[in-house]
Parts: structure tokens; sequence; C-alpha cells
């Protein structure tokens, strides 16, 4: 019986003096680490917009718009938390694309990226108790005054796991850029997805093109290779705009997977924000993207 | 039966041929399979692994005589934990470029029974510089086994070593899927036991001439 208190009080010991350790460390680096990412996430997006680190224009802004599902006794409604030329809003949408509601949000630059202070400063704008869900965001690049580049995060199962990716177009919709931001595909044959041979097959795609993408088990022709392992801005062609996307051998399902989720992301995405253009241009909200 | 090692050398060699983790020992044999289909992974695993092995038998040697022998084992796999967490938020925080390169790897390793093992067959027992020694050679003995077995799948599969184009043609994709692991750690165990049967064998000769 004695013995028994023993290790018991020696393995409740021990776990607690790793958890202090770990937890302390945590709350360290959470900082940092946290820091770290969001500036990951930034150059990605500059480069994506083909920008070097530490050579982006003053002009150039990215502007995050966070998508949020509503749930209420009367159905559901889609809410975005926008930029405005000071300040940000929470615009109600109903799912036939009628405006409900604005809301001002007491949120900065800093704060606005963290998901919990967003959620808190919606819950208190709102005033009344609404289920409110976190979604997906999208980012408006500006230049000059105008919007020059969508940025559009996504996610799809690849697989094993989800494949992020995010996709760069032009604001009529051509697909500028995909870069494969996460995955843990198989090394040498999913993973061929973040090859240059298999991304670009996706630029200089428009919207009525991807909306019937096709994912063809063909090889690569050798000419079509060799002009995608080279693209970049300056040297593309429309030769090859017409082409399906020709899928990695031995890893079809990550192809597809990759395909269809940039498909399902840039149709929604279109959809989504001619709304969102259309509610904001009838109830003349001063929008900062 | 090898005799127990005894000096520093002895030891480092120890975790490098007669007890490779991988070879020998045939422990984490799922990064081994899963992991090793090229050289980078290996040397990135590798020094990981090399880490982790370090700190943990370290800290096991410094708080031996504090363990309860009953609960030694979950013992181990906190003090593997600790470290593997502690890493990983050090690296990300601290060295991005690190962890974008290192961070999935450090993640896996709790799950290593070989690292286990070399707490509760060395640390345990040992003073704290030959516990050192004993994981040097243990985590680099994980590493060159991880490089072998990566360099033969890479060359086969993807006709590559490092990244650079050797052979400019893919000779066997089979090589890069998960089911050729445990052909190549198969054939690897093979060289390695008979080359020691050979070696043996020799001196047996030698000693009796």
């Amino acid at each position: 019986m004695k013995e028994i208190i023993k290790i018991t009080i020696g393995l409740t010991l021990t776990c607690m003096i790793a958890a202090f350790i770990m937890g302390g460390v945590f709350a360290i680096t959470a900082k940092a680490k946290k820091h770290n990412a969001y500036l990951n996430f930034q150059e990605t997006m500059f480069s994506m917009l083909g920008y070097e680190k530490d050579q982006t224009p003053t002009d150039l802004e990215l502007l995050s718009v966070y998508r949020y599902i509503i749930t209420t006794d009367q159905g559901q409604s889609i809410g975005y938390v926008v930029p405005l030329k000071q300040g940000y809003a929470f615009i109600m949408i109903d799912l036939q694309g009628r405006f409900i509601a604005q809301h001002q949000l007491d949120l900065d630059q800093v704060r606005v990226r963290e998901e919990q202070d967003r959620a808190a400063v919606i819950d208190k704008a709102l005033n009344h108790p609404l289920k409110i869900i976190y979604a997906d965001r999208f980012i408006v690049a500006r230049q000059n005054g105008q919007r020059s580049a969508y940025l559009l995060p996504g996610k799809t199962p690849g697989f094993k796991t989800f494949i992020h990716f995010m996709v760069s177009m032009s604001p009529d919709y051509k697909i500028a850029a995909l870069e494969i931001i996460e995955h843990q595909e198989d090394p040498g044959l999913g993973a061929e997805i973040t090859e240059k041979y298999f991304k670009h097959q996706f630029i200089g795609k428009q919207i009525e093109q991807i909306r019937s993408l096709k994912v063809i088990k063909e090889p690569l022709p050798d000419e079509y290779r060799v002009y995608l392992n080279n693209l970049t801005p300056e040297n593309q062609t429309a030769k090859y705009v017409g082409e399906d996307i020709y899928a990695i051998s031995g890893a079809t399902i990550s192809s597809v997977a990759v395909a269809n989720g940039v498909q399902n992301a840039m149709k929604k995405f279109a959809y989504r924000l001619k709304v969102l253009n259309a509610v904001i241009a009838t109830q003349k909200i001063v929008v900062g993207f | 039966m090898p005799l127990e090692p005894k000096t520093n050398k002895e030891i480092l060699l120890n975790g490098l041929l007669n007890e490779n983790p991988i070879f020998r020992l045939a422990l984490s044999m799922c990064p081994a399979v899963g992991i090793s289909t090229n050289v980078m992974n290996g040397i990135l695993m590798g020094i990981a692994v090399l880490f982790v092995q370090i700190a943990s038998s370290l800290t096991i040697t410094l708080l031996k005589n504090y363990i309860h022998p009953r609960i030694r084992i979950p013992t181990y796999t906190l003090t593997i934990a600790t470290w593997v967490t502690v890493t990983d938020l050090v690296l990300a925080a601290y060295f991005p470029v690190a962890y974008k390169s290192l961070g999935i790897f450090v993640r896996l390793i709790v799950v290593f029974c070989f690292i286990t093992c070399r707490l509760d067959v060395f640390a345990r027992k040992n003073a704290v510089f030959p516990t050192f020694v004993d994981a040097l050679g243990m985590g680099l003995g994980f590493m060159v086994g991880m490089m072998a077995i990566g360099g033969v799948r890479e060359l086969l599969g993807m006709g590559t070593l490092l990244g650079y184009d050797l052979l400019g043609f893919r000779p066997m994709l089979f090589f890069v899927l998960p089911a050729s692991g445990f052909f190549v750690v198969g054939f690897m165990m093979v060289i390695f036991n008979y080359t020691e049967t050979v070696y043996n064998r020799r001196r047996r000769r030698r000693k009796s001439s």
C-alpha cells in the first residue's frame, strides 16, 4: 500500500514538472512563434505577387476580408469583416445575397489578425446572442489606389491529410500564381505538387476555364515541361493556356485534389465577391479595399 | 556474444555498428521506412534525433537516483516528450529557417522506441560522460543508417542524390514508395550481417593460426 502511494506521488510530480517546463517554454515562445508565422505568411503573399523580400513597393497594401457563418433561429446568414477607409465593419448578408445589417467594429490593424479578438469584438458589436463561426478569408492587394490582385488561401483533402494552398489572381480572376503552403503527401510522388512543372500548369487560366477544369492521366509533353520549369511572369505565352492539367505520374489523387481545391475555392470566391461587391455598391459602404 | 563495451571509443562504435538502431536493434522502423526516401530527409531526421537523444539521455542519467524503478518507462516518455516539445517551440520561435526544414521531423520523435531503449539500457546505469558518448553514437548510427537507406532509395527511385540529378532518368519509381523501404532495410541488414560473419570468421582463423 505504501509502495503504491509512493509511485502515484512520483508519477504525479514527474508529470507536473514536465507540464510546467512545457507550459513555461510555450508562454515564452508563443509570441515570437506567432509573429514568425505571420511574417512567413506575409512573405509568401509578397512572393506570389512577384515581389522579392525587402523589395515590396510602399504603396502596396494587403487587406484581409474575413468571412463568418452566422446561425440564428431563422436560419443561416453570412458575415464579412471588411476594412473601411477608417476602421472595420461587419457586414451581414443573407443567403440570397440581400443586405441585412452593418455594424461598426472596434478593431485595429494588429487586433484584426487575432481570431479571438475579432470574435470578441463582433460579439460585442452585435449585442445579442448569435452563433458566429469563422469560415475563411481572402486578401485583396491594392496598389495605386485600385485592386491589383486577390489572394485566396484554401485547403483540400489530399492523399493523407489536408493540402493547404494559396491562389493569387488578377482582378478579372485569371490565376497569376499557385503556391502549396503545407502538405504531407508522399515524397517523390504526391509531394511533386510543389514542383514547378505541376504548379505552373495553373498559371494564366481564366475562371471560365477553371470551372470546367479537367485532370488528364497522360505524360506531360517534354516541350511543355521545359516551358513550365522556366516560366516567369515575362515569358508567358498563350500557347498552352488551353491545356488541361496533366496529373503527376503515380500521384493522380494528389493532382486531382489540388485541381479540385483550386476549382472549388475560385468558383465560390468569384460568387461571394460578386455578392459582396453588389451589397457594398447598393449600400454605399466606403470600403478600404 | 560481443563483450560489454568498455572504452568511450568502443561505446561510440557500438552505436554505429554493433548495435546500430536500424540495422541491428531493428528499432524505430516506422521512420526508417516512411521518411527515408532521400538523403536530405535522413540528415535532417538524424540531426533532430541526435539532439533529442543526447538531451534525454543526459536528463535521465542526472536524475537516475530519483526515478522510482516501477515508473521509469512513463518517466522516459515524459522526458522525451518534454524535450521534443521544447525543441519544437524554440525552433519555431527563434530559428524559423531551421524550423521550416526540421519542424516536421522533430514532432515525429516522440514515438521513437530506440531513444527509450537507450535510456533504459544505458543512461539508467551509467555515469554522465559514457552516457553522452552512447547517445552520440546511437544518434550518429541512426543518422548514418537513414542516410544509407535514403541514398539507395533516392538514387534508384528518383535518379538523384541530395537533389542533384545524377542519372537523368528514374530507374525504378517503386523505390520511392513506402513498401520499398522494407526491401531496402532488409537488404541492408543482410549486408550488415554478412559483413559481420565474414569478419568474425577471419578473426577466428587469425587466432587459430
